[in-house]
């Protein structure tokens, strides 16, 4: 079928478009002939003849009769007639005889041509006027004249339709064009389709909101990649370097060296700590498998009590209000949670400052909340918190400060739970953190019996 | 050879200073694209090690700075991200040079070297006056076959001197251009160094002091 054209919708809006005319003009022209054909139908037919002369007295001797019917055919009435006789003109009744004599004996048959065709073969009458031939002439001729204009038209209205359909449908084209343009490298394109608002501009301002999440999407991805890389590659360079510069110091001793060798274990344990919070990303990004039953409060216990020394030490002041808050999930990846929104609030707080850590339930859902005093927060910095390696002042750095993980791994588990992290700079400073877990769900019991 | 190092990863940017220095170079350190523009607008550095991904400003504004302010200093770019297009990219914002981390370190201070031997079109890698060779890049020198035990300091005192190539150099820019900014500008400490090679080159003298203006060979 390869010699077939392309069926593009320009072509089959065209076939469609004449088509359509096509059937419209026959279906015109159809009406037109049976109308016209009507219309010749109650047309005068005249006859002549020759009428024996024992039929018409009036006539006398075989005059010459011609008589004007409404129609023709044996029932034919004549509507009106003239003799060439001597005598007077044919009453209607005489007309009337001189018709059943023309027509009489004649098989009862509608086509006129016939009936004039055996009046003649009887030596009765002739045909004085072949108005069928001139009928069907007409109708003829008229179908014919009708069938050139129609085919004229259909083809002048399959270029129009052309012309139309390639009209209409050119912004497709441009778009079709621009989004061939579109890759993953050059997102920030648009469509940007001009014109009347009307469904293809709808279609390419739907398209263009698609690039946009899409743009975002690929945005947040290649941030990831690239700030994933930076924080894995320099305490790698940085192990390198150590090495490299102590082993060409030609004055290296063993206590020299031994001191080199502890900062690389310690950067070594830091790359770790990076992994592993990676992998702890990604795992509750990938969300649960199966639910236990925990109660938050419990697991807030368990990671406060790992920290009371930091917070002694930078001399926090803690504000505990711990009511059950029963839900279900991963506990460990619940623990990580909280361990993370409390590192997070005793990392980044004044000296002798306020952590304040509250569990409850209300409205089906237990919650977690965490607040601390601390530096101020722009409320349009908070979104950007939660993204991977995000951190205030801009510092992007992994050092004491932390991974940079800590908000977007807590965001990523209690999404995986069904719940959410909501996060709220505090107008005095430091941050409120609220995690949101959904009520525990009851594993059905069969019933008994 | 004056280098300034601009990483935002403090024990990194320490411990490339240090192997720098080791290797006879003057390193200034920052931290982030403010400092590294206001240090540059102060010294003269031969050429700037850039880590791109700093915060803040970025390494890519901090490059572009640079070149448009038009100095003669090379940049050397730093980065985490090692794809060609990425590598194109910092190239094409006029970095002369582009290393994807993690790297060795003997590659960073060959192509440092590279990039100031580039800076100066025409100089031979090995340097010579008299009988006194200086092997820029192995950092060896050799008078009348006998290698000399020199300094880092003293070895880039001499580079510069020949170098120069028989123009006079002033303490001022021995002091800009062998010592960082943690020297003391009012000691004597090039007045030490060059009497210290003065002696370690032996006779018949080489180092010539022209009074007021500073040394040539």
């Amino acid at each position: 079928m390869r010699w077939l054209p392309r069926r593009t919708v320009r072509l089959r809006l065209t076939l469609l478009y004449g088509a359509l005319f096509l059937l419209a003009g026959a279906a015109l022209l159809g009406i037109t002939y049976v109308l016209a054909a009507g219309q010749l139908e109650t047309k005068q037919v005249t006859i002549s003849g020759t009428v024996p002369t024992h039929t018409l007295a009036t006539v006398g001797a075989a005059g010459a009769l011609q008589m004007h019917f409404s129609s023709t055919g044996p029932d034919a009435v004549p509507t009106s007639g003239t003799a060439s006789g001597a005598g007077p003109a044919p009453s209607p009744q005489e007309l009337q005889a001189a018709a059943r004599v023309l027509l009489g004996g004649v098989p009862s048959k509608g086509d006129p041509t016939f009936i004039l065709t055996q009046l003649a073969k009887d030596g009765h009458a002739i045909v004085a006027e072949q108005l069928d031939t001139q009928r069907s002439n007409e109708l003829r001729s008229l179908l014919t004249v009708s069938g050139i204009a129609l085919a004229i038209m259909a083809l002048v209205s399959v270029g129009l339709g052309w012309l139309m359909a390639g009209r209409v449908l050119a912004p497709l084209g441009t778009m079709a064009a621009r989004a061939q343009r579109i890759s993953e490298r050059n997102l920030h394109e648009r469509l940007a389709l001009e014109g009347p608002d009307d469904e293809l501009r709808e279609l390419a301002d739907t398209f263009d909101g698609l690039l946009d999440r899409l743009e975002h999407a690929f945005e947040a991805q290649r941030r990831f990649v690239a700030n994933a890389s930076h924080e894995l590659r320099t305490p790698l360079t940085l192990e390198r370097a150590m090495v490299e510069v102590a082993l060409a110091d030609p004055a290296a001793d063993v206590a020299s060296l031994r001191k080199i060798c502890e900062r690389v274990i310690a950067t070594g344990e830091e790359q770790e700590r990076l992994i592993e919070a990676l992998l702890t990303l990604a795992r509750s990004q990938r969300g649960i498998a199966e639910r236990e039953s925990f109660d938050l409060a419990d697991l807030t216990r368990r990671v406060l009590a790992s920290r009371r020394a930091d917070i002694r030490r930078r001399r926090l002041h803690l504000d505990l209000r711990l009511e059950p808050a029963p839900t279900s999930g991963e506990p460990r990846l619940a623990e990580r949670l909280i361990a993370n929104l409390v590192d997070n609030a005793i990392r980044h707080n004044h000296r002798a400052g306020l952590v304040q850590v509250a569990t409850r339930t209300a409205a089906g859902a237990a919650t977690i909340s965490v607040a601390n005093s601390g530096p101020i927060v722009p409320p349009e910095e908070v979104a950007r918190l939660l993204e991977p390696f995000e951190r205030l002042t801009g510092a992007r750095r992994a050092t004491a400060d932390g991974s940079g993980l800590g908000l977007s791994i807590a965001a990523a588990i209690a999404r995986a739970h069904g719940g959410a992290l909501v996060v709220e700079a505090q107008p005095e400073g430091g941050l409120a953190v609220r995690a949101d877990f959904p009520a525990p769900q009851r594993t059905p019991r069969p019933l008994a019996g | 050879m004056r280098v300034l190092i601009v990483e935002d990863h403090e024990e990194l940017a320490a411990t490339l200073a240090l192997g720098l220095r080791r290797e006879g170079m003057a390193v200034d350190v920052a931290h982030d694209g403010a400092g590294a523009l206001s240090r540059t607008a102060l010294h003269d550095y031969d050429v700037v090690v850039l880590d791109r991904d700093l915060p803040g400003m970025r390494g890519d504004d901090v490059c572009r700075a640079l070149v448009e302010r038009g100095t003669r200093t090379c940049v050397l770019m730093l980065t985490a991200a090692g794809a060609i297009e990425d590598r194109v990219e910092g190239l094409t914002l006029g970095a002369d040079d582009y290393m994807p981390k993690p790297f060795a370190f003997a590659e960073l201070v060959a192509r440092v070297r590279a990039l100031v031997r580039r800076a100066q079109p025409g100089l031979p890698p090995v340097l010579a006056a008299g009988d006194l060779r200086l092997d820029c890049a192995q950092r060896i020198a050799r008078r009348g076959g006998h290698r000399l035990e020199l300094s880092p300091k003293e070895l880039a005192v001499l580079e510069l001197l020949l170098t120069a190539e028989g123009a006079v150099v002033s303490p001022e820019e021995l002091l800009e251009r062998v010592w960082d900014e943690a020297a003391d500008p009012f000691s004597n400490v090039v007045k030490v160094t060059v009497s210290r090679l003065r002696r370690k080159l032996g006779d018949p003298p080489l180092i010539e002091t022209v009074p007021h203006a500073g040394y040539r060979i």
